[in-house]
């Protein structure tokens, strides 16, 4: 980096001369030569991007939340308070972690849904959150 | 006329009076100029935590939900009524909200950010 700055000084002190560009043979050339013709059929193909990435979609896009669905909802709460996950945890989109935290509080006020433990049946589910635990 | 859903719990009863149950209710709601729809059974489980009702404690319960079309008068006065009933545990009673399209979900609604930004 100090070889960098040192050489930079020495440019700078340098008297600033105007570059004149030569012109080589190879420059002659390019100027010069005439360009080749278009070929009709040599055209880009007009297509979509074959390398578009899928639209960013959320673990319960296009899936509809309901209060009786008590097993779905159990995987959002707590195991061991039955609290329900925060945004950051669960990695849902506002619309759909607004709906299921919504549906959590029906299902428990209708008498569906367990508030302070999650049901023993749906422990065994499989970790859509990936939150770690003290073990 | 708007659509309801009555989600009751019923006490755990032998079959003939839980049918009896069910009957009266829908009754009721026939009563009140209600079209019913559907009436559904979603078990009869274990419930969630002891639910005190009718000076009793219950620890089990039959789940049943009636989907029906009704004018919004008759809304308070049937809650009243099965609020009064000593076999239904929970009466609860739902607007069905019309579901909402599908497609402004998650990917549509990033792209929709990503044009209006670009534009």
């Amino acid at each position: 980096m100090f070889a960098l700055s040192f050489s930079r000084l020495l440019l700078q002190a340098l008297p600033k001369q105007t570059v004149t560009p030569r012109a080589t043979a190879q420059c002659i050339r390019s100027l010069t030569s005439q360009q080749e013709p278009l070929k009709k059929g040599d055209m880009p193909i007009k297509m979509e991007n074959p390398y578009k990435t899928p639209p960013k979609t959320c673990i319960l896009c296009n899936i509809t939340v309901d209060f009786k669905n008590v097993q779905l909802l159990s995987q959002f709460i707590s195991p061991h308070t039955g609290r329900i996950y925060g945004r950051h945890i669960t990695g849902l989109c506002g619309r759909k972690q607004k709906e299921v935290s919504k549906a959590i509080k029906k299902a428990r006020s209708m008498g569906f849904m367990s508030v302070t433990l999650k049901d023993p049946q749906f422990i065994k589910d499989p970790d859509i959150c990936g939150i770690k635990h003290f073990e | 006329m708007p659509r309801y859903e009555l989600c009751v719990i019923l006490k755990a009863m032998q079959r003939p009076e839980t049918a009896a149950v069910l009957r009266r209710t829908v009754e009721t709601l026939l009563e009140r100029g209600a079209v019913v729809r559907s009436l559904e059974s979603l078990g009869e489980r274990r419930l969630p935590y002891k639910i005190s009702k009718h000076d009793s404690r219950h620890t089990h319960g039959g789940y049943f939900s009636v989907d029906f079309h009704a004018s919004p008068k008759i809304v308070s006065e049937l809650l009243d009524h099965l609020e009064r009933d000593i076999d239904v545990l929970r009466p609860t009673l739902l607007k069905k909200d019309p579901e909402l399209s599908q497609t402004h979900c998650c990917g549509a609604q990033a792209e929709e950010a990503k044009s209006a930004a670009s534009r």
